[in-house]
């Protein structure tokens, strides 16, 4: 608030005192909540980059089962199988509150399939391809999970970096100008005080000197 | 319809033509030459053999792993459907009903291309015709639009009535897969069908095929079991061949066994104990490997709820495949060196391909090693 707006009067001391709590008690919240997030942050970066080198091995595993399957089958045999398919993977999109953020929720559907729910008849496979098909299925649940950590993780940093900024400008600038505006009010309240006093000592000064004379 | 009765002349030439052809195909040592190569050395090594033709052919399609892959495909369905000409009458039933297998993975891909939309050319590449439907009635049938087109330019087919009991509504869920399975069903009953008509060398053929049976049955029941979720009996009574030595009976009873001294005690009641340990021997080079490690093996696997491994399936075929040589060395002017010859053939293209395949994906040859069946 500019000191040039401020009226150096008991409503306004009143009002910049109230606004001073109020940016505090938001500074102390949002601190706190910089710091849950921070927690949480920390928590989720270490559960993204677990989940990111399982996604890599994951990875590597199915490029090895699908290339076990594809020598032992051929790449013909491995896209007959995969022909066979008769639901295809999806996931649905959800959303969780953590500290008022909203993180993605994803939910796999029919990615880890049964058997019978792959489509592929089992006496013209081999185990290779059931091998290739649960390599591929993890590898696909590692990516969704994978991709709901990465976004939940760069949405935390997102709010971070803007609670960050609240705080920030909370602590070093709105705060201090209204703890400038308070100190510019008292100072101006007590000058005027002071004025006060000294005009009404004069007052009397001068009554009594008129009390004397008569 | 007695198969090769008392052997005949035509039966005994044919025989050593397929025998004279079985030394055609290509021996250990060439394997070891290739497994060196990269993979357009193998391209061109196998060139100036005898799958130059469709690798020129084949060419401007395609190139690496892929182009070996559909030169040997193609010269598979070449060497089958030669084998079918020179083979004498009987012989040539028995080994058109064999070549059965390739019609049926064939069928199913061009039903299952169609429902899904996939573009015609692209099925057309996938297909082998190795079996008795040739290349004309499958592009034929990839002119079709509708399933009933499809199975309208089928009715000739052997395996028809099975496709026509079990086909209901194109495209219903899961039923191109219960199809599949009977279809399979069919092809071995038929077979087997075709092996009780007495012909010379049927009884082993039998044999070898109630073998072949039992050990697909056993693979598959590792399958079934190591899912998340505990199966049905009816879809291991859909899934089992029937017609093994080992009775369906005997693996639905298998699937329910959860302690190890149960299991163990009927696996080594079947067949396929001493096969595996004999597999597990060479595989590792271990001489004392037995039937009962062989058992406690497969329930380790049984109990994790796990698959069989790959290299000892593949060192399963091996053994498979020197039973089915032996036998046709005992029985040199029957079906089974006709059949040794078609499996050999195939198993050499599988070498072919898993070689090169394996070259793409970048695996060390020891590897690769494991999957060549010789």
């Amino acid at each position: 608030m500019p000191v040039d707006d401020i009226k150096p009067t008991r409503s306004g001391l009143l009002l910049v005192r109230r606004r001073m709590a109020l940016a505090e008690r938001i500074h102390k919240l949002l601190s706190m909540k910089l710091d849950g997030m921070m927690l949480e942050l920390v928590k989720q970066t270490d559960r993204t980059a677990r989940e990111r080198r399982e996604l890599e091995e994951k990875h590597n595993r199915a490029r090895e089962m699908v290339a076990v399957a594809a020598m032992m089958e051929g790449a013909t045999g491995v896209l007959l199988a995969a022909l066979s398919v008769e639901t295809y993977p999806t996931y649905t999109a959800g959303y969780k509150n953590v500290f008022g953020v909203q993180l993605p929720d994803f939910e796999p559907v029919m990615v880890k399939k049964t058997l019978d729910q792959r489509g592929y008849g089992i006496l013209g496979t081999s185990s290779v391809i059931d091998d290739a098909a649960d390599a591929y299925e993890d590898l696909l649940e590692a990516i969704i999970t994978s991709a709901e950590l990465e976004e939940g993780v760069k949405r935390l940093l997102d709010d971070i970096e803007r609670t960050r900024r609240r705080v920030n400008a909370l602590e070093l600038k709105i705060i201090p100008e209204l703890e400038e505006a308070r100190r510019f009010i008292e100072n101006q309240r007590d000058e005027m005080e002071r004025q006060e006093w000294t005009r009404l000592r004069r007052i009397k000064k001068i009554k009594a000197k008129r009390a004397g004379r008569l | 319809m007695p198969l090769c009765g008392p052997i005949s002349p035509s039966c005994i030439y044919a025989c050593t033509r397929f025998r004279v052809r079985r030394t055609t195909l290509l021996p250990r040592e060439e394997y070891l030459r290739i497994m060196r190569m990269s993979i357009p050395e193998v391209v061109a090594h196998l060139g100036r053999q005898e799958y130059g033709q469709e690798l020129a052919d084949l060419a401007h399609d395609f190139s690496g792993a892929q182009l070996i892959e559909e030169a040997v495909h193609r010269n598979l369905a070449q060497s089958f459907r030669h084998a079918m000409t020179i083979a004498p009458g009987d012989l040539r039933t028995l080994t058109g009903e064999y070549l059965n297998r390739w019609d049926i993975a064939n069928v199913m891909a061009v039903l299952r291309g169609t429902v899904h939309g996939i573009p015609r050319q692209q099925i057309r590449d996938l297909l082998i015709p190795a079996g008795e439907i040739d290349s004309a009635l499958l592009d034929r049938l990839l002119g079709a639009t509708t399933c009933d087109e499809i199975l309208e330019g089928l009715q000739g087919w052997r395996l028809y009535p099975v496709l026509a009991e079990y086909y209901r509504i194109c495209g219903e869920q899961g039923v191109f897969a219960r199809i599949e399975n009977e279809l399979y069903r069919q092809y071995y009953a038929g077979l087997l069908e075709l092996g009780s008509s007495g012909c010379s060398g049927c009884q082993e053929l039998i044999g070898y095929l109630r073998f072949e049976i039992d050990i697909t049955n056993m693979r598959n029941l590792l399958r079934l079991h190591c899912a998340a979720e505990a199966c049905d009996i009816a879809v291991i009574d859909r899934t089992m061949i029937p017609g093994g030595r080992i009775p369906t009976g005997l693996f639905r009873k298998l699937y329910g066994i959860e302690t190890e001294e149960e299991f163990v005690t009927a696996f080594l009641a079947t067949d396929i104990a001493p096969v595996l340990a004999q597999a597990v021997r060479e595989l590792r080079q271990d001489p004392n490997f037995s039937s009962f490690d062989a058992a406690e093996l497969i329930w380790q696997r049984w109990h994790h709820r796990r698959r069989p491994v790959h290299e000892i399936e593949v060192a399963v075929t091996r053994v498979r495949l020197h039973q089915l040589e032996g036998l046709s060395r005992r029985h040199p002017f029957s079906v089974l060196p006709v059949l040794a010859y078609l499996e050999r053939k195939r198993y050499e293209v599988a070498n072919l391909r898993a070689i090169v395949r394996g070259k793409a994906f970048n695996l060390p040859s020891e590897r690769i090693w494991q999957y060549i069946v010789l």
